[in-house]
């Protein structure tokens, strides 16, 4: 430590590069972080190939090939602390819901169903076989702190890096999307579960308490709540609550489905089963992680195989 | 026995892409290809999931480009509803996607791009970063993260985030802008184009001052191909109008509706590389195309807006039409990001944007198209959708994609005159060029921001001759 800095290296593994732009998008903030910190290791700001020793590291994405795994190896070794950063990393997030399907399944439709392909070949030369699964970050390595969000506002992302800098305890908020969205929960009326198309919800209200399925109370706050604020109900992008992936029993459905038949004149089973139709959405960034995974109800790939029989 | 020379961007090994060079006997490059080596599986993905939310889902497409994918996305649904945006919900998306513009090219511009411009194209790597920017020219490098600042602000103000942004849904955007969120857009769009004006002569003197000092690799990348662009009335338009395809002499050979793509662009699968090829269809034959900003400066035939016009004339008669040289992207580029700031500035006074910003939408079975062009060139989204609402089909034509014959094209002229010159650091910085003037954004099918490291390995039957390695 030369400089007196603490040093930062970050990686990115299957990701879509979201999450290394929100730390560009630190903004003006970037400058203050970099009085403290020093970049090494980080595909988009910096030249550095091999991994250094540094003080943290920063994991984007989840694992999918054999460079992601020996990756996040080489960043355990080299970083005392290790962040798993973003909902990928964390719950493996939106290619997970490849795990419905396999590999031949995907090749097939990718190269041979498309309506535009015209050949009849499928890739088997010079590229490496895609992996079975996707696995978040701490099925291969141990993790320390875990930031989700798709991807994470900044406004944690400086939060986080601020405690470390100054060597804190992190302040762990545990929140759901609820906390800072502005709509007023009521006991409505609604009898029907409406899609997002139907009719046009009132700014003022809560989604639920008007029929339409809404995320935001079993979804962890990682994003300032800006869905809801702009007139789109919460996907749960930031992953499930702590106190959801703690009880085996609670579950995105079962939560959603009890707060939104108190707040309408819908039975919770006629959500739930909605809910379980309608899987594959309400389960998008989070169906790869054990966390949910391994609950005992959990049977996502049956709901997704019902549906696609139509 | 022919020999084979492979090149991988260390950091992304077995991960995402490599290049890989095939040599006859005589050492002559006979074959270049880059080589996309993942797959998410998206078209798959997609199938089973809630139509509905398909833009806020297939933003996570890329967070290079989230905002392309959104609205794509978005005009896919309302060609599968049947409906219209209003004018405002149609400004709106257009704003929106402006903000998107001015961060997409910016980044690009200054931090990726940037260090070529500032330190050279043969300067010392440890310090061709952002950060070594700062230091050599911090007034060019804090205006260019300022400009990319205030573009993704103004994303983040109308569609709600600045990454994966939400606000687009069939039928236009969620909800109206409030007085607050109109006044904070109209300090951003007054600063950006403020911002731009400063910032125009001084990057297009360092682009000059690029292309007088590497004239080699000028004159290799003139790779003559067919371009596709979207126009509107015959100018620029990213968020909305025909396609054109022109052939490499500059004739424009077809012109056509979003929904008419499939009977003009063919994929083709590779047995090398995840990502397919894309080849036009015109006349009954196929032919090599580009996209992205080189593609659209040819196809068009002048701007919507008055400085951005004024430097379209310019590029114009500096370089052509049509102008076959990759490395004039990142001169489009800065062409495009004054449109952009333009753009937003004049949505900015068109008094619909006020106006309400949705209309009713409804999926009663069919399917859906639309397009607009990324900042990396044309997307499509094209879905089946159920009388339920559920998506049962989609297909979708990738920027980055259209561009794989292209650059590979590029790569073997500049490998056979590169690697003539027995200067293996010269090689590999040269072959890093080539690529990314292209600006692949592969978080679409892979990705590899900023620079790339490279290793070399040259082989003969099966054995290592030798391995060279950039450091």
């Amino acid at each position: 430590m030369s400089s007196g800095k603490i040093r930062l290296n970050t990686d990115w593994l299957c990701d879509c590069g979201g999450c290394h732009v929100a730390l560009v998008d630190l903004h003006e903030k970037i400058l203050n972080v970099l009085e403290s910190i020093e970049i090494l290791h980080c595909p988009v700001l910096t030249d550095v190939k091999n991994y250094p020793e540094a003080e943290i590291g920063i994991l984007t994405g989840s694992i999918r090939t054999e460079h992601d795994r020996h990756a996040a190896v080489e960043m355990r070794e080299k970083c005392k602390t290790i962040i798993a950063f973003g909902t990928c990393a964390v719950y493996g997030g939106l290619h997970g819901a490849g795990l419905a399907h396999s590999r031949e399944e995907i090749m097939d439709h990718v190269y041979r169903k498309s309506p535009t392909t015209r050949t009849d070949t499928i890739p088997d030369t010079d590229v490496s076989e895609l992996a079975k699964m996707v696995t978040p970050v701490d099925e291969v390595i141990d993790v320390d702190l875990y930031l989700p969000g798709c991807p994470p506002h900044a406004h944690f992302i400086f939060e986080s890096l601020k405690t470390l800098i100054e060597n804190r305890e992190p302040r762990v908020t545990q929140d759901s999307v609820c906390g800072r969205c502005t709509r007023q929960m009521v006991k409505g009326d609604a009898a029907e579960i409406k899609n997002s198309l139907d009719g046009v919800p009132d700014e003022t209200i809560c989604f639920l308490s008007q029929g339409y399925i809404c995320l935001g109370s079993a979804t962890l706050d990682r994003c300032m709540s800006p869905c809801p604020n702009h007139g789109i109900a919460c996907t749960g992008c930031a992953g499930p609550t702590m106190q959801i992936l703690a009880e085996p029993y609670l579950d995105i459905r079962s939560e959603v489905s009890d707060r939104m038949s108190r707040l309408t004149a819908i039975e919770q089973d006629t959500i739930k089963t909605h809910m379980e139709k309608t899987a594959k959405t309400q389960y998008a960034y989070a169906m790869a992680t054990k966390m949910i995974g391994n609950k005992p109800t959990f049977l996502i790939k049956k709901w997704i195989a019902d549906v696609e029989a139509g | 026995m022919a020999k084979t020379i492979n090149i991988d961007p260390v950091t992304r090994i077995e991960g995402h892409a490599r290049i890989l060079l095939e040599c006859d006997d005589s050492g002559t490059v006979e074959e270049a290809f880059f080589i996309v080596n993942e797959l998410r599986g998206f078209e798959r993905i997609l199938v089973g999931m809630e139509a509905h939310t398909m833009p806020q889902i297939t933003a996570r497409i890329c967070g290079v480009c989230p905002t392309a994918h959104h609205l794509a996305s978005a005009k896919a649904l309302d060609n599968a509803a049947g409906v219209e945006p209003p004018p405002a919900g149609k400004l709106m998306r257009e704003l929106m996607y402006m903000g998107h513009y001015i961060h997409s090219h910016a980044l690009s511009l200054y931090i990726l791009a940037g260090p070529d411009l500032v330190f050279g194209l043969n300067g010392e790597t440890a310090t061709q970063n952002v950060v070594g920017m700062v230091e050599k020219d911090p007034e060019l490098t804090k205006k260019g993260l300022r400009i990319r600042s205030l573009g993704q602000k103004i994303n983040e103000v109308v569609g709600g985030r600045g990454i994966h942004p939400v606000t687009a849904i069939a039928g236009g955007i969620a909800t109206k802008l409030s007085d607050a969120q109109y006044s904070r857009l109209r300090e951003l769009t007054g600063e950006a184009v403020e911002l731009v004006s400063e910032l125009v002569p001084v990057t297009k003197e360092l682009l000059l001052r690029l292309l007088d000092e590497n004239p080699v690799l000028l004159d290799k990348l003139n790779v003559p191909s067919w371009y596709l662009g979207t126009v509107n009335n015959g100018k620029l338009n990213v968020y909305d109008g025909n396609l054109r395809a022109m052939d490499e002499n500059g004739e424009i050979r077809a012109e056509f509706a979003t929904e008419a793509y499939a009977d003009y662009l063919v994929e083709r699968a590779v047995s090398r590389s995840y990502a397919k090829e894309v080849y036009l269809d015109v006349d009954n034959s196929e032919h090599m195309y580009r996209v992205s900003t080189l593609a659209r400066m040819n196809v068009v035939d002048g701007m919507e807006t008055e400085r951005a016009q004024k430097e379209f004339e310019e590029f114009r008669s500096r370089f052509g039409r049509p102008c076959h040289n990759a490395v004039l992207q990142m001169y489009c580029k800065l062409v495009e990001l004054v449109y952009a700031c333009e753009k937003a500035d004049e949505i900015m006074n068109n008094p619909d944007l006020r106006g309400e910003s949705r209309v009713a939408a409804h999926f009663s079975g069919g399917r859906g198209v639309g397009h607009v062009e990324a900042p990396r060139g044309v997307l499509v989204h094209d879905y089946q959708i159920d009388e339920g609402g559920i998506v049962r089909g989609a297909n979708m034509i990738i920027a980055t994609q259209q561009n794989t014959a292209a650059i590979n094209k590029s790569l073997k002229e500049g490998a056979i005159n590169l690697l003539d010159g027995g200067d293996d650091e010269k090689m590999l910085n040269g072959l890093e060029f080539v690529v990314r003037c292209y600006d692949p954004c592969l978080a679409c099918s892979t990705h590899a921001l900023g620079r790339m490291e490279f290793e070399v390995e040259v082989t003969r039957g099966g054995e290592t001759i030798r391995r060279i390695r950039r450091n």
